[in-house]
């Protein structure tokens, strides 16, 4: 389903986030990404959301080398990616619900589904109760989740996220955890960044580790483990 | 990964969505939007009220200078020999032409008659035993004034002269010819402020779409991280640029009519006193759905060109 071939990014800045990353997920597969912080982990993520390209390599997912994706199409290939932002990127001045429907109605859905899928969403992540607040009045924690529940209102074939339990508390984080899980079962593919090794070990997936790169651009990349 | 894609029924349905989603999306923001919304608003009107008025002036002095008295008429002088009855005949014929819009024969007593009123010198005709005068046929010539209507009469003119009946043709060509150089300058004067002012609200609509971009920067960013078209974010702005036209137009319609209705009074009078019977018009419908629909398509495009290239990508710029 994912699959890094030699993939290097660096960054317009210089900064070399990713050097020579190989990397196979097959689908329904679901794995942790691990690492230091500036390892590459989000960059890696953007990767496969097409939200940048890499620099050298090829990126593969869902059998479609990215680079040969038009543009007219990436959109519609994005939207079969479900992403969880490490700063959950959520419209400020549209409501919980307005915020978790935006996918539904890019796609065109209609209204009633659009409620339905929507209040799905929520219940999983134990925000109902919230529906009509404004992101500004929730915590972090909760702004998270509605960054989840957004992510995942479209049954997206692949869902990436990047530090999702970041600022949960253990328990809810675990609950979350078990969310993905879920959504794993259902066929999603699913990978997801973390700092958290105890809760990744709970889970008891493949856990992928990203090595940083040395700025003397030695040989970096990236261990497989479990 | 067709597997696992979502889609609502039809994709004409879809779209259809899209469009009343964008729709009442930017609706509501308008709806919501503060004084300087409104300011933008009147500035467009504004614009628009001039060349809406100007048009209107220019319609009003057509059509008082359609005032029966100045339409260009052909006098036909008919050869002394014939009688009365052949030229009421010949009139009826000529009246049956496409070029002509109706025919009047005035006998020559009833000319007399009249020169006697009018000139006074009725001492002087007395003493001619016979009447000088020939009978006439006044021909309304049908003008057509988006044609060439000189070259129309003056073949006009030429074709009633072949006419064995018809002594001698008389026209007054110079009356067509200095309305229409008249309403020719008036018309691209008017064309010249309207495409000036058609401009102005062109940047109006495009400055605010631009500022209004700007403001929602964030809000692009994250629907463009999700997965949205092009097309989708761009549409609410093209929307709102239609709907400063339109509300725009429909301001200006509104301040064009007050203005007029401010007009009526006094102009009525001056026609009373010329004792015209002009009465002073409004915009004609098609007139009105004319700039309704000008100034939503200014709106449109002014918008379109603040969208600039930059929603028209899906490039993500950080
Ligand atoms: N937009 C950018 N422009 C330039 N450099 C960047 C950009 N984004 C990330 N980097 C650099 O690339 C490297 C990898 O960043 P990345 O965000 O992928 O790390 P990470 O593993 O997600 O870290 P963290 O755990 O702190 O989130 C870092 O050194 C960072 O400074
Ligand atoms: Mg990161």
């Amino acid at each position: 389903m994912i699959e890094f071939n030699a993939v290097s990014k660096q960054y317009p800045t210089g900064q070399l986030a990713l050097y020579n990353v190989n990397l196979k997920l097959n689908q329904g597969e679901m794995a942790f990404l691990t690492g230091h912080s500036g390892a590459g982990k989000s960059t890696l993520l953007k990767l496969i959301a097409l939200l940048d390209e890499p620099s050298s390599g090829e990126v593969i997912v869902a059998g479609q080398n990215t680079k040969t994706i038009k543009q007219r199409k990436t959109p519609a290939f994005r939207r079969n990616i479900g992403m969880i932002f490490q700063d959950h990127h959520l419209l400020l001045d549209r409501s919980v619900f307005d915020n978790i429907a935006l996918p539904l109605k890019i796609e065109g859905m209609r209204h009633q589904d659009i409620k339905r899928r929507v209040r799905a969403a929520l219940d999983k992540v134990n925000l109902l109760s919230k529906e009509d607040q404004f992101p500004m009045m929730l915590s972090a924690g909760e702004k998270q989740r509605v960054g989840i529940a957004r992510a995942v209102v479209n049954k997206p074939a692949i869902i990436l996220a990047d530090e999702p339990t970041g600022n949960l508390d253990p328990d809810l984080a675990s609950d979350i955890m078990h969310t993905f899980k879920q959504f794993n079962e259902y066929g999603s593919t699913v990978l997801i960044a973390s700092h958290d090794h105890e809760l990744i070990k709970e889970m008891k997936k493949r856990i992928i580790v990203l090595r940083k790169v040395k700025t003397t651009n030695t040989k970096a990349g990236l261990k497989n483990g479990r | 990964m067709g597997a696992k894609y979502h889609q609502s029924g039809s994709f004409l349905g879809s779209l259809m969505g899209h469009h009343k989603e964008a729709i009442v999306y930017s609706l509501a923001k308008l709806w919501q939007s503060n004084l300087s919304t409104w300011i933008t608003l009147a500035a467009i009107a504004i614009a628009l009220c001039l060349p809406a008025s100007l048009h209107l002036l220019l319609q009003n002095l057509k059509s008082l200078t359609d005032d029966k008295r100045e339409v260009p008429t052909i006098s036909l002088f008919i050869k002394q020999d014939i009688s009365e009855q052949r030229a009421r005949d010949r009139g009826e014929l000529l009246e049956e032409l496409s070029q002509i819009d109706k025919v009047v024969l005035v006998p020559r007593d009833e000319a007399l008659k009249d020169f006697r009123k009018i000139t006074g010198f009725a001492e002087t005709l007395e003493t001619l035993d016979e009447n000088p005068l020939p009978h006439v046929l006044v021909v309304t010539p049908h003008i057509n004034l988006i044609g060439n209507p000189e070259e129309d009469m003056e073949k006009l003119a030429a074709k009633l002269n072949t006419y064995p009946e018809i002594d001698l043709v008389q026209m007054d060509i110079e009356w067509v010819r200095r309305l229409r150089s008249i309403l020719r300058i008036a018309e691209r004067a008017i064309f010249v402020i309207s495409a000036l002012l058609a401009l102005t609200v062109l940047l109006v609509i495009g400055n605010t779409i631009r500022l209004n971009i700007e403001n929602r920067k964030e809000e692009i960013k994250v629907s463009k991280l999700i997965g949205a078209t092009a097309a989708y974010i761009r549409r609410p702005f093209l929307y709102t640029g239609v709907w400063y036209g339109l509300f725009g137009g429909v301001m200006s319609l509104v301040l064009v009519h007050l203005a007029l209705l401010w007009f009526v009074g006094p102009v009525n009078e001056l026609a009373r006193l010329y004792g015209s019977t002009f009465v002073i018009s409004g915009l004609s419908v098609a007139t009105t759905f004319f700039i309704l629909f000008a100034s939503s398509l200014l709106g449109l495009v002014g918008a379109w060109i603040a969208v600039g290239s930059h929603l028209r990508s899906t490039k993500l710029e950080e």
